[in-house]
């Protein structure tokens, strides 16, 4: 094996050292273009990649070029341009930032993960003043962490209406949840909604009765707080109506445009402005395009509300000030009026600038004017928890199992709970005592664990090593508001002990090990 | 078991044994051959949607009906449009490569177990079957940053998969050792007295016996790279010319895409499925010979 | 169980003599495991007991040895140089040098980050002339961890050379005392193609293993004991570290916990190893009478099955099995079908309710998986002896007679180990869930991120840990050690009890 074995590893060897020194080269922060301190023209050529959806790759080639034409500063852009979904971008860039695009657009449910990965750079001052007074105010919360402007609004059509078959479904039924499905029963045609597939569309029930699932997110893109009523009484009456499709052997899980094609076809499909032009060529004269209908429960209507999305175009972090300047200068173009206007006329994507909504052939868009219908009953998509996607759709499984209200009710509580947990501590946790304090080397920053006797007490697992003059508090679910005892406990002796809270008397005490 | 042949009651006459048997046996053949029918039917029948679909021209997304109105090749000229052909390159170099390297490395790893007797080969067989066990998904993650870290991502995917496709393979020696196992050992003893070195025994004893297993392992080597597309996706990292069949034509059934390529996505797969088929077909005879005599020994 | 002597079994008929070898097989199987474990522990003591005469070696090797010896100790390859051997001195000094300059260079720094991961994350700076954001990146822990690991790699495989250099100069004294000539560098080549040949063939092999496959193992072993994920990828957002057992706590919850995952854990372990039971054992009977009805005597056109079959295998899954996915949507062909033809009114749940869809991948699996089978058994068919069915025939068995007491037998026997390695690859059968369900209907069951479905098995849950929202890459890898940690309890015991594992020496 001898002569081998080094012989091997002399090679991993020089794989090893080559890999190595590559590693260090790329963190290094100095950049190639970076260019004197003092100077702060940004005429320059820089090679950037960018990713953008299949079908906008040739448009956005354009429009570069036009950026290089046109823009002031001097600036060339060579870019590498890769079609990317806005679904792909995001799951690739938090794979490999250092891979991944300079600059790319994803839908606005991923900005939260992006900035906590750390794929977006903030703007500019002068960019987030312009971008902000540009922009339909909706998109722009969606584009914030905290106070902080993370991207560029590209587009404000990522919400959902109704698509439906004229031949199916009466003009006199689209009104109504009950009679569209009566409707389609009838006809043996199937009603797709993604409710068990995709939180995004289960919502809308939810928004109907008025519930909401407010979330606050910091600076960082991290999540500190939410603010949902899903299991309440409104709740209930959601939960109530969705099953009423649920139940329905209508009722198809998906949100695909080519369903009204399917072998056993759909009448009725609800997704987005992307499905129009798949749609309009199956259904031809048939196609309707409309709001969101009611639902009815004990009396009552509710119409169903949806999210009012969009979509974003990040620039990556760099290294090299310069170059982020220049690549944000050229974000700012591609999602500028006339771009978004251009972006309209090719791809009939709705634009997010403000001017651009109020052109005409903007509001006279049939896919469009659905989604304006639907406006009154929409909510601005803010910054969601990434588990809550996973956790929202359980709750349509959930409830299309109940068999009552208290079923129902059960469907809504894990819902609230899997919420919940993502923040708060288990019940465990919240009862349990620890020891904190200047003991065991810790300066009142660790909490040590205890545990609980047959008699009631706790004592602590380990045992301390303590000095005369050491400090220390018990207190209870890792929280100031229960904690003994009121003065910090002071110990007396050198010596190792076990420290010992016994809840009903609220006493603190130290028992030699 | 108890002996019965004494016991055996007298058997009847001859003839009419014989013709009750070929009676039985014709029924039996017949019903055999109507079963074989419908197994046959329900295993051909996904393919042949596959390629009636790729022939349809009046609409791309995905429908209820099998037969297409209007026919045509609409489907496979549309895809030289696309990056369909750099793809299918791409696949085809790295499995010829890696079919002519994997092929090497195998042999090597499982003639070396099975002829030779040194110390630690045991724990080397223990050693490689433990690594077997762990679930290989999750080392993908670091396969890539280390070929990234030597270049060989994103365009240059081809090689960096290559790279990676042949350094695992040596841990599939497991059928090819098998057959070598049953090849008698008292060849190699006669050839040895022959003076031969044991690159000789190898090449001019061994090899001639091993063809099945060789054919095999070349065999199912071209055939994997073909269908691979969660690594091939890391590797290539949305870099279009990097990618494999597979992973292209993964990205096209993206919500956005499906619709306008649902028929592509059936021609191309008619295209990526008929090398890798005929060929199957063709060396099927080498492909159960290998199996045979390694399978049995697992 | 009556048990032969050697003679006394040679002297049975040879049908009979089959039987009691299978007989054996199973009465062997406690005592197999009994063996096993002794043998573990035979081989931890082994262990330890060797280290110490390694050091006992080494010592007095220095103590006796002549002062080129001495030296080598210091200098690697000095001694072989000094003897003549200049070509294994040369390589054992370049080694040497080439680690000195490594860990100079660049193996110092990622040992010496090893047991922090790093101590400084990216810094996000204003530039107030190009009113801009940078980013600065300083240590980066995924890179820490990987060059840390290989860095302690190459200081195992340096103490090892080292270790050989020394046996080298104790060989070499003894036989320049005695007397002979030492080989030279032409002789260690010549000796890589005749009695050093298995050195030369598994030279690239294993190089390949241990780098591609070996490593990233070790690494993902390591990242369960970390707390990877997405926000806190070590690099451009948050440094990640150590944190001990807690990544295997909350999924088992033996302690206090935030979430329970325990009972999700086992739900899913359940549901993998259903499938792969079935999965294995459907394809195995359902391929082997597929065999069988082929093989039979007056079957035609035997090759055109056979070929048909075997479509599954040729075309790739990603395509067919995606196919077939659609074919059994909720609106897809199959449903289309039988509500045109009035069979049913509603369609049928195939993806929808769990249990139906849990039955539908172990139905479509077949359709993959009996062609395989089919190959396998037709060439194991040919080769059971014919005079085995001659003498059943004469004893008065019926077909279903020969069916089980020889045909499935001989089965069994022969292709035990193909049987237990085709267990453990459907366990880890990624393929066929993900491209037929994707996991779906989605699972109430509460579970670290991920979007946990019914259908997912260890492997698929695995996998979209890592992709999905928030890459709960630690979380994936604790998954990745528990599957192999039933693997391997599967694995070991039976394999340790194959008979055709055993007698590897029967065949030549």
């Amino acid at each position: 094996m001898k002569k081998l074995l080094a012989l091997f590893l002399a090679l991993c060897m020089c794989l090893c050292v080559f890999a190595g020194c590559g590693a260090k080269k790329t963190d290094d922060p100095a950049g190639d273009d970076a260019g004197d301190a003092g100077e702060t023209t940004l005429a320059g050529t820089y090679k950037i990649k960018v990713w953008v959806a299949e079908n906008a790759v040739d448009l956005t080639t354009k429009q570069i070029k036009d950026f290089n034409d046109s823009n002031e500063d001097g600036i060339v852009i060579e870019a590498t341009i890769e079609p990317v979904g806005e679904g792909d971008a995001a799951t690739s860039m938090t794979t490999d930032i250092e891979a991944g695009a300079d600059l790319y657009c994803f839908a606005q449910d991923q900005a939260a993960r992006l900035i906590q990965s750390g794929a977006l750079s903030k703007l500019g001052v002068a960019a987030a003043e312009k971008v902000s007074a540009d922009n339909a105010s909706g998109v722009v919360a969606a584009a914030k962490s905290g106070d902080d402007l993370y991207a560029y609004p590209l587009t404000a059509d990522n919400g959902y209406f109704m698509y439906y078959d004229k031949s199916v479904v009466k003009e006199e039924s689209i009104d109504s949840l009950e009679a569209i499905i009566a409707d389609c029963e009838a006809a043996g045609k199937n009603f797709s909604y993604e409710l068990e597939g995709s939180a995004w569309y289960t919502a809308s029930f939810f928004f109907a009765t008025g519930c909401h699932s407010d979330w606050t997110v910091d600076n960082d893109g991290a999540f500190t707080a939410v603010d949902d009523d899903f299991n309440s009484a409104n709740g209930l009456i959601a939960a109530k109506g969705m099953q009423k499709l649920l139940a329905s052997d209508c009722y198809n899980n998906s949100s695909a445009g080519a369903d009204f094609a399917a072998a056993i076809p759909s009448a009725v499909v609800i997704s987005g402005t992307w499905d129009y032009e798949t749609v309009k060529g199956i259904l031809g004269d048939n196609l309707g395009v409309t709001d969101l209908p009611s639902f009815n429960v004990d009396g009552k209507d509710y119409h169903l509300g949806s999210f009012n999305g969009c979509k974003l175009m990040g620039v990556k972090p760099q290294a090299d000030a310069k170059k982020a300047a220049a690549i944000h200068k050229l974000a700012q173009y591609l999602t500028s009026e006339k771009a978004q206007m251009e972006r309209f006329d090719t791809l009939s994507w709705g634009p997010a600038n403000l001017k651009a909504q109020q052109a005409e052939k903007v509001q006279e868009s049939p896919a469009l004017v659905a989604l304006l219908a639907q406006a009154p009953y929409s909510v601005p998509q803010g910054q969601i928890h990434g588990s809550w996607w996973d956790i929202g759709k359980a709750v349509a499984t959930n409830i299309k199992a109940a068999t009552d209200d208290a079923g129902l009710q059960a469907a809504l509580d894990t819902y609230k709970t899997a919420i919940d947990g993502l923040f708060s501590l288990s019940e465990e946790v919240k009862n349990a005592y620890t020891v904190i304090g200047a003991v065991n080397g810790s300066n009142w920053d660790k909490d040590f664990e205890m545990v609980k006797g047959d008699d009631g007490k706790w004592t602590s697992k380990d045992a301390f090593e303590l000095k005369a003059g050491d400090e220390f508090k018990v207190r209870q679910g890792l929280n100031w508001d229960v904690a003994y005892p009121a003065d910090n406990f002071k110990v007396e002796a050198d010596g190792t002990y076990y420290i010992v809270f016994d809840p009903a008397a609220e006493t603190v005490e130290l028992v030699a090990a | 078991m108890k002996k019965k042949k004494t016991q055996l009651p007298e058997l009847p006459p001859k003839a009419k044994q014989h013709m009750g048997m070929k009676a039985r046996n014709a029924i039996s053949n017949t019903l055999i051959h109507i079963l074989l029918i419908v197994i046959t039917i329900i295993w051909l029948v996904p393919f042949v949607c596959i390629i009636l679909q790729s022939f349809r021209c009046e609409s791309s997304y995905m429908v209820g009906y099998v037969i297409p109105k209007e026919w045509g090749f609409d489907n496979y000229i549309a895809l030289f449009d696309t990056d369909f052909p750099k793809w299918y390159l791409n696949t085809f170099i790295t499995a010829v490569i890696t079919a002519l390297l994997q092929t090497v490395i195998v042999l090597c790893m499982s003639y070396t177990l099975s002829r030779f007797r040194f110390k630690g080969r045991k724990l080397l067989m223990r050693f490689m079957l433990i690594l077997g066990m762990f679930p290989g998904m999750l080392t993908m993650i670091i396969l890539y940053r280390v070929l990234k870290d030597i270049g060989m991502t994103e365009a240059n995917a081809v090689p960096g998969l290559i790279l990676v496709y042949i350094a695992s393979s040596g841990m599939g020696y497991y059928v090819s050792k098998g057959f070598f196992d049953t090849i008698p050992k008292s060849l190699d003893e006669a050839a040895r007295i022959d003076g031969a070195t044991r690159l000789q025994i190898l090449t001019k004893v061994i090899l001639p016996l091993a063809k099945p297993i060789v054919i095999y392992t070349i065999l199912t080597a071209f055939m994997a790279p073909w269908g691979d597309f969660v690594f091939a996706r890391y590797v290539s990292m949305n870099v279009s010319s990097g990618m494999n069949v597979a992973v292209g034509l993964f990205s096209w059934l993206n919500k956005d895409m499906i619709d306008g390529r649902y028929t592509m996505f059936c021609a191309a797969g008619v295209l990526v499925a008929l090398p890798v088929a005929l060929l199957f077909i063709f060396l099927q005879k080498y492909y159960v010979e290998g199996v045979t005599g390694g399978a049995v020994k697992g | 169980m009556k048990k032969y002597s050697d003679l006394e079994y040679l002297k049975l008929p040879k049908f009979k003599r089959f039987l009691y070898t299978v007989l054996c097989f199973f009465v062997g199987i406690p005592g197999g495991i009994l063996a096993f474990l002794k043998k573990i522990g035979a081989g931890i003591v082994g262990f330890f007991v060797g280290i110490k005469d390694e050091f006992v070696d080494i010592g007095t090797t220095f103590a006796n040895g002549d002062w080129k010896t001495k030296i080598s100790f210091f200098i690697m390859g000095f001694g072989s140089i000094a003897r003549g051997q200049i070509l294994r001195g040369l390589l054992f000094f370049l080694f040497e040098v080439a680690f000195i300059v490594y860990m100079i260079f660049a193996g110092g720094y990622w040992l010496s980050m090893l047991p922090s991961l790093g101590h400084r994350g990216p810094e996000v700076v204003y530039d107030p002339i190009y009113d801009a954001y940078v980013t600065k990146y300083f240590d980066n822990s995924f890179k820490i961890l990987l060059y840390g690991v290989l860095t302690l790699f190459f200081i195992i495989a340096l103490i090892y050379t080292w270790r050989l250099n020394i046996k080298q100069n104790k060989i070499s004294e003894q036989i320049l005392r005695s007397g002979k000539k030492l080989k030279s560098g032409k002789d260690d080549l010549r000796s890589l193609v005749d009695d050093q040949f298995h050195k030369t063939l598994l030279a690239l092999p294993l190089t390949g293993i241990i780098v591609f496959t070996m490593m990233p193992i070790i690494f993902m072993i390591l990242v369960a004991f970390t707390n990877y994920d997405g926000a806190h990828n070590g690099y451009s957002n948050n440094l990640f570290t150590w944190v001990g057992l807690d990544n295997f706590n909350s999924l088992l919850s033996w302690s206090k916990g935030d979430v329970s995952y325990a009972a999700t854990f086992g739900e899913v372990l359940t549901w993998t190893l259903i499938w792969a039971f079935f999965a294995t054992f459907t394809n195995y009977f359902l391929g082997m009478l597929v065999a069988m009805m082929i093989n039979k005597k007056g079957i035609r056109i035997k090759k055109f099955w056979r070929t048909c079959l075997v479509f599954t295998i040729a075309v790739p899954q990603f395509i067919s099995l995606l196919y077939v996915s659609k074919m059994f949507a909720q609106n897809g062909l199959i449903n289309g079908f039988l509500k045109n033809m009035g069979l049913i009114e509603k369609a049928l749940p195939f993806w929808t309710d769990p249990t139906w869809a849990r039955i539908t991948v172990i139905i479509i699996n077949i359709w993959i998986g009996i062609p395989y089978l089919m190959l396998i058994a037709t060439g194991i068919l040919m080769n059971i002896p014919k005079d085995l069915y001659e003498s059943a025939k004469v004893d008065g068995a019926g077909p279903v007679m020969q069916y089980t007491k020889i045909t499935l037998p001989y089965m069994l026997f022969v292709t035990g180990p193909y049987l237990l390695t085709s267990f453990t690859s459907n366990m880890n059968n990624f393929n066929v869930i993900y491209l037929l369900t994707g996991g779906a209907p989605t699972s109430t069951l509460p579970s670290p991120g991920g979007n946990l479905g019914e259908t997912d098995l260890l492997i698929t849950w695995l996998f979209k840990l890592t992709t999905f929202e928030e890459a709960k890459y630690y979380m994936a890898s604790v998954i990745g050690i528990l599957v192999f940690v039933v693997v391997a309890l599967i694995s070991l015991v039976v394999y340790n009890l194959l008979p055709s594992t055993k007698n590897e020496e029967d065949f030549q």
